[in-house]
């Protein structure tokens, strides 16, 4: 069985922010607070390119390996959780993202931090019952338990943002990846082939 | 002989330690909070087969 | 959390050679607006909205979240797309969204505007009941209250100057069946002084299609654009005004389609193109002639097609023949090869489809611009098969459906116009005794043109011109007097140009009347102390009705919940006003009205009953309610049912739904498509314009639908034709009897429909396409300099029109204001366009904290080169002002999105003026999260030669550091 993973496929994102305001409204995340949002490079010239970037749910989680009290914890599959009651808001998690996928919400105006909040790949937390009304007001809701996938891929607009079986996001990109083969688009073509697009 | 009785009772004293009266040792990179009832319904295969038809559902191009 | 690369620095110059700091620095869109939240709106919302957890809707706590959830399935409201939206509904509370899979349209996609939409239920910032402005603070009153004063109100305005003295402003957000009722409340009112967003929007694009091939509308669908093999975008960025359609844009690229973009800015949409033209704003017609001057040389036109169904491309050639080069070169700025290469890519990968948006219809040539692009289409003979045609990406979710019923000054529902011949078209629908109605106008005529016409019979003032209805002096207008009353009814006022005039004109007026769920910008940007009504109008999901998106499917919405707070559904409003102005009789003779809600299936079925000419007859509501149970059975290529209960039927039932319900015509998912038989869907082109024109036929040689038993061209259907064809007894004998003395758009039983297209035959004719409309200002589609025009040097080749004394009732200038040369002092080409976040005049939006986060800051886009010679820094405030003396500060937003000499702004901001942000004067708790300077406060006068559509794609502007 593959690992859950995200895809934002890059040739397909148009940076909507679909993805970003699906998450705010499944889950209520307050303003400040961004699991995910959307990163463009080179912006309004040719090569533009956004991609879309939450917690990547890693393998080997740097959050967990250098949590001090660890509340991380793993699904089988590779969905990284964690545990509000015991996190302390240290913010080593976020120093050891490579994403930035720990926020803080913010309780004053002088950004004190809260308790480290990020994408749960709408699995929630571990609250006492699925979907209960305290696994939803700490985590937002579980998708997940109730055999949905995450919203923000199930509501992207161009289906550039995939989230499911790692194996099966794989196929679908690698499908679109050949029938794309008249064109360059992927990374490095300019550079191998030195050729003006 | 002698050297036997201390290896040995260095040796229970160490597993008495660690195993019994009542200390606490710190398991590091071990979650130390509540368990999720998810993971005991999401290891189950037919909770993957579920997502993976909804995948097929949802994100492959129709 | 910023990650994002910034621009690479030149090679070989460190920061500290560029001067440092942000001077000539570009950014991208989302660092510049710094959202962490302590930004000017961040640090309000920071205090009012609880941080420390997650929080679910707060009725949805406690007893609500354990109620049963009930599934309700509508349409997302703000773009034509038409994405399926389902709801989750527990205690009557909407406490979830989730994807519509089985919608063809979005197949559960949404951009950030649809994904967001379930915060209507939260209505933070909605208006909550209807207020009254009194000595300049807001007063709750009571609808009754309300509803009297201003009814009497208008009844005096009435009484004292004339019924035009009124105008009722509609919206492009009501439903089909609220549009409709809307119009007929217009005409039992008196007036023809209405009209909605598609003026300012699509109205170019109406007029100058409809007059080109016979139906003002997208031909094919977003779908079919699968099916492309080019798709060229001019004047549209479908990734932030039309996210979805990107996804069938995407598809299509993906099986080969090539992607061109024309465009005055590298915008996103461009981002995903194989080819970017940038063209100078208001060059369109240049540069579409100039592509057709490749075309015509390389022999690469499709000659077959042109001979047998298109009218006048040797005028064309001719016009076009002009168009070198090097001339095409000097007046839009694109490169000969580019040029050519976007010809030969259209030429050589067909089918091939045309979209364009307000970029090439915001213009004074807008309607030259919009048959030039036809003109293209028809050249290449891309029009009338899958994959091809002219896909016109409309705006808001309903501004279709509000355009086909009528909501304009210048039509009854249905496009039947407003000739005595309609009229009485439409009061045998409604029942009513037309002498009467005609009672309710002003019954003295006005000279327009060379015309002189009844009140009733002439069209009406523009939105885009109102203020002028009140500004002008009453001796220049074609009515008796200056507008007195206006109502705002689900529409912005920020989405018009001429911002510091119309705050001129709203102080001028007796009364103003808001009608919307949120107060809007036009609240707080007068300085009014008394006299102004808001009236709080409930959105689409707090009712239930259709929906007609851009590809002409008609998608029935379910209520979501009941309506917030004291808002109520604008039919149930429009009827209480009909009751107290005098005439809710005659407005639901035929339609039940339960309390004071009239029932919108009785809606559907008048409407049923009378809207012929496009075909919205045989969509009954039981028929759309079932394409609503089954959307999963609908081919997402073809939109066609492949089994189950709407089996062979296109999803939605586009228009042409031609005949009675019982009929059952499955909708034409493709216009002008002869391939297939007329009763499977396919059609000709019209035959609209009379069958000869100087001596030549108008009709189709050697061209007609599959299956049609007239195997050649052929007027539009009448009785006395049917006779002469012999078909007559084909009907029954009660259709006889009706359709007696009729044609195919005034027969209400649809019996010549009906037998035509047994036949084979469409109803309308088999004519050609003309290239040439002769009862345009200018026939062949010419270029024109903006009237506030950089070039100043080409208005002596390219002049914009004479002014007029009478157009569309005002004085309208055109030639005297472009006679002087501004550009010396307003240097820079100013633009504006959307953001993917907001949409229109965006008091809606910017209202949803979701979406409001995104985008905290009004903006204008400046190119690092002016922006290093005007001294601006990335992030700072400045001023920019138009030749007008309209001015607004934004901040300056430094990128090489725009070209040198090009300045972007965004129109949906509102809430501030002249630099002050107005925020205390909404009525409590309702000012936008976000609020910013209108980029149309900028804007200048300039209107299309047909339509009076506004100019905002090309004017000038200055920019100054604040």
């Amino acid at each position: 069985m593959a690992r859950m993973k995200f895809l934002c496929d890059s040739e397909r994102c148009i940076e909507c922010n679909g993805c970003v305001t699906a998450c705010k409204n499944e889950h209520e995340v307050p303003w400040g607070v961004n699991r995910r949002r959307v990163v463009t490079l080179e912006d309004g010239v040719p090569g533009e390119r956004s991609i879309s970037v939450a917690c990547m749910h890693c393998t080997d989680a740097p959050c967990a390996a250098v949590c001090p009290v660890d509340c991380f914890y793993t699904t089988d599959d590779g969905i990284v959780l964690h545990d509000k009651d015991l996190c302390i808001g240290c913010g080593y998690c976020f120093y050891a993202c490579p994403f930035g996928a720990p926020q803080y919400p913010q309780q004053e105006a002088f950004g004190v931090r809260g308790k480290m909040d990020k994408c749960t790949f709408c699995a929630g937390g571990p609250e006492g019952k699925d979907n209960s009304d305290e696994e939803r007001q700490k985590y937002g809701k579980n998708r997940i338990a109730e055999g949905k996938l995450p919203l923000c891929a199930e509501m992207c607009a161009t289906k550039a943002l995939l989230a499911g079986d790692g194996d099966m996001v794989a196929d679908i990109y690698r499908e679109r990846v050949t029938k794309r083969s008249t064109r360059p688009q992927s990374w490095g073509w300019l550079t191998a082939y030195q050729e003006d697009v | 002989m002698r050297r036997h009785i201390v290896r040995a009772s260095a040796l229970a004293a160490l597993v008495t330690l660690i195993t019994g009266c009542g200390v606490t040792v710190y398991e590091p990179g071990v979650y130390k909070g509540e368990k999720d009832p998810l993971l005991s319904m999401h290891a189950k295969p037919e909770h993957k087969a579920q997502l993976q038809e909804r995948f097929t559902k949802g994100q492959a191009e129709r | 959390m910023k990650l994002v690369k910034k621009q690479t620095q030149e090679p070989g110059k460190s920061a500290a050679a560029t001067g440092g700091g942000l001077l000539g620095r570009t950014v991208d869109r989302r660092t510049f607006l710094r959202g962490t939240g302590l930004a000017a709106g961040g640090a309000a919302v920071a205090t009012t909205l609880s941080m420390r957890m997650m929080q679910r809707a707060d009725a949805a706590t406690g007893e609500a979240a354990s109620g049963d959830v009930v599934t309700k399935r509508s349409v997302c409201t703000h773009c034509s797309v038409g994405c399926g939206v389902i709801a989750e509904v527990q205690n009557g509370v909407w406490t979830g969204q989730e994807p519509d899979f089985d919608s063809p349209f979005n197949m559960g996609a949404h951009c950030a505007k649809g994904a967001a939409v379930r915060e209507h239920g939260h209505g933070d910032k909605r208006l909550k009941y209807p207020m009254k402005l009194v000595g300049g603070k807001w007063q709750r009153v009571s609808w009754d209250d309300a509803l009297d004063e201003i009814g009497d109100k208008l009844l005096a305005i009435r009484e004292q100057h004339s019924p035009d003295s009124v105008y009722w402003l509609g919206s492009a957000k009501f439903s089909n069946e609220q549009s409709y009722l809307f119009r007929k409340f217009a005409a039992m009112w008196g007036t023809n002084n209405l009209d909605h967003q598609a003026r300012i929007c699509h109205s170019t694009t109406v007029a100058g299609v409809a007059n080109t091939w016979g139906y003002g509308a997208m031909t094919n669908s977003y779908n079919d654009m699968h099916l492309s093999k080019t798709m060229f975008f001019i004047g549209s960025n479908a990734a932030e005004a039309h996210p979805v359609a990107m996804q069938h844009v995407m598809r299509s690229k993906e099986s080969g389609g090539k992607l061109i973009v024309a465009d005055p800015r590298f915008t996103r949409t461009a981002a995903h193109a194989d080819q970017f033209m940038r063209l100078r704003s208001g060059t369109d017609v240049p540069l579409i002639w100039g592509m057709l001057w490749h075309i015509f040389q390389n022999g690469w036109e499709d000659k077959e097609y042109i001979a047998q169904r298109v009218f006048g491309m040797e005028d064309i050639r001719a016009e076009v023949a002009k168009w070198t080069p090097e001339v095409v070169q000097d007046v839009t700025g694109v490169p000969p090869e580019q040029v050519k290469l976007a010809a030969q890519t259209m030429a050589e990968n067909k089918p091939g489809t045309i979209v364009w948006c307000m970029g090439g219809t915001q213009h004074t040539v807008g309607n030259n611009n919009t048959r030039a692009y036809c003109v293209l289409q028809l050249a290449l003979g891309n029009v009338g098969m899958a994959g091809g045609g002219a896909n016109i990406f409309r705006g808001h979710d309903n501004v279709q459906g509000a355009t086909d019923f009528g909501v304009l000054a210048d039509s009854l529902p249905g496009y039947y116009g407003l000739a005595a011949g309609a009229w009485k078209h439409w009061c045998n629908v409604w029942d009513l005794d037309y002498e009467w109605v005609k009672s309710r106008f002003d019954q003295a005529s006005y000279e327009e043109g060379k015309e002189q016409l009844p009140a009733m019979e002439l069209r009406g003032i523009t939105v885009s011109r109102w203020i002028d209805g009140v500004l002008e002096p009453a001796e220049n207008m074609a009515q008796k007097a200056p507008i007195k009353a206006m109502f705002m009814w689900g529409h912005a006022p920020n989405s018009q140009t001429r911002g510091f005039e119309m705050k001129k004109a709203m102080g001028l007026l007796d009364l103003l009347v808001i009608v919307d769920p949120y107060p809007t910008h036009s609240a707080v940007m007068n300085d009014r102390t008394d006299g102004v009504f808001l009236l709080p109008a409930a959105t689409q999901f707090e009712t239930y009705g259709s929906v007609t998106a851009s590809n002409r499917s008609i998608q029935w919405r379910e209520k979501i919940m009941e309506p917030l707070f004291e808002s109520l559904p604008d039919h149930v409003i429009m009827y209480k006003f009909a009751k107290k102005l005098g005439f809710a009789e005659q407005l639901t003779k035929h339609i039940q009205v339960n309390g004071e809600e009239p029932l919108i299936e009785d809606i559907v079925r008048e409407y049923n009953r009378g809207m012929w000419t496009i075909g919205y007859t045989g969509q009954s509501p039981e028929r759309l309610k079932l394409h609503l149970e089954n959307k999963h059975t609908f081919n997402t290529t073809t939109l066609k049912a492949e089994g189950g209960p709407c089996d062979g039927e296109y999803y939605g039932l586009p228009w042409p739904c031609w005949g009675t319900p019982e009929m059952k015509h499955p909708g034409s998912p493709n216009l002008y498509d002869t391939s297939k038989t007329v009763a499977e869907g396919g059609m000709p082109f019209r035959a609209n314009f009379g069958v000869e024109y100087q001596g030549k036929t108008l009709l189709s040689e050697g061209s007609w639908s599959k299956g049609s038993e007239i195997e050649d061209g052929y007027p539009e259907f009448t009785a006395d034709m049917l006779k002469q064809l012999g078909w007559w007894g084909d009907l029954t004998p009660e259709e006889q009897k009706a359709a007696e003395g009729k044609n195919w758009k005034t027969d209400l039983s649809g019996g010549i429909q009906r037998v035509a297209i047994k036949h084979g035959c469409a109803p309308y004719g088999n004519g050609k396409a003309r290239c040439i409309v002769w009862n345009f200002p200018d026939p062949v589609p010419l270029h024109r300099e903006p009237l506030y025009t950089s070039r100043h040097d080409l208005v002596e080749k390219y002049p914009t029109y004479e002014d007029r004394k009478r157009f569309w009732r005002l004085p309208t200038r055109y030639m005297s204001i472009q006679a002087k040369d501004y550009s010396k002092d307003y240097p820079l080409i100013h633009t504006s366009g959307r953001l993917v976040e907001y949409e229109g005049g965006g008091e809606e939006t910017r209202s949803n904290k979701w979406l409001a986060e995104l985008q905290q800051d009004m903006f204008a886009e400046i190119n690092p080169a002016d922006a290093n010679n005007l001294g601006v820094k990335d992030g700072q405030w400045i001023w920019l002002e138009g030749p007008e003396g309209g001015k607004i500060k934004v901040k300056a937003m430094v990128t090489r999105r725009v070209a040198k000499g090009v300045v972007f702004t965004p129109y949906h901001f509102g809430g501030w003026f002249d630099g002050q942000d107005l925020k205390d004067k909404y009525p409590e708790d309702t000012a936008p999260w976000v609020r910013g300077e209108p980029a149309n406060n900028a804007f200048t006068y300039g209107y299309d030669s047909v339509t009076a559509m506004q100019e905002t794609k090309a004017s000038l502007c200055k920019i100054t550091p604040a």
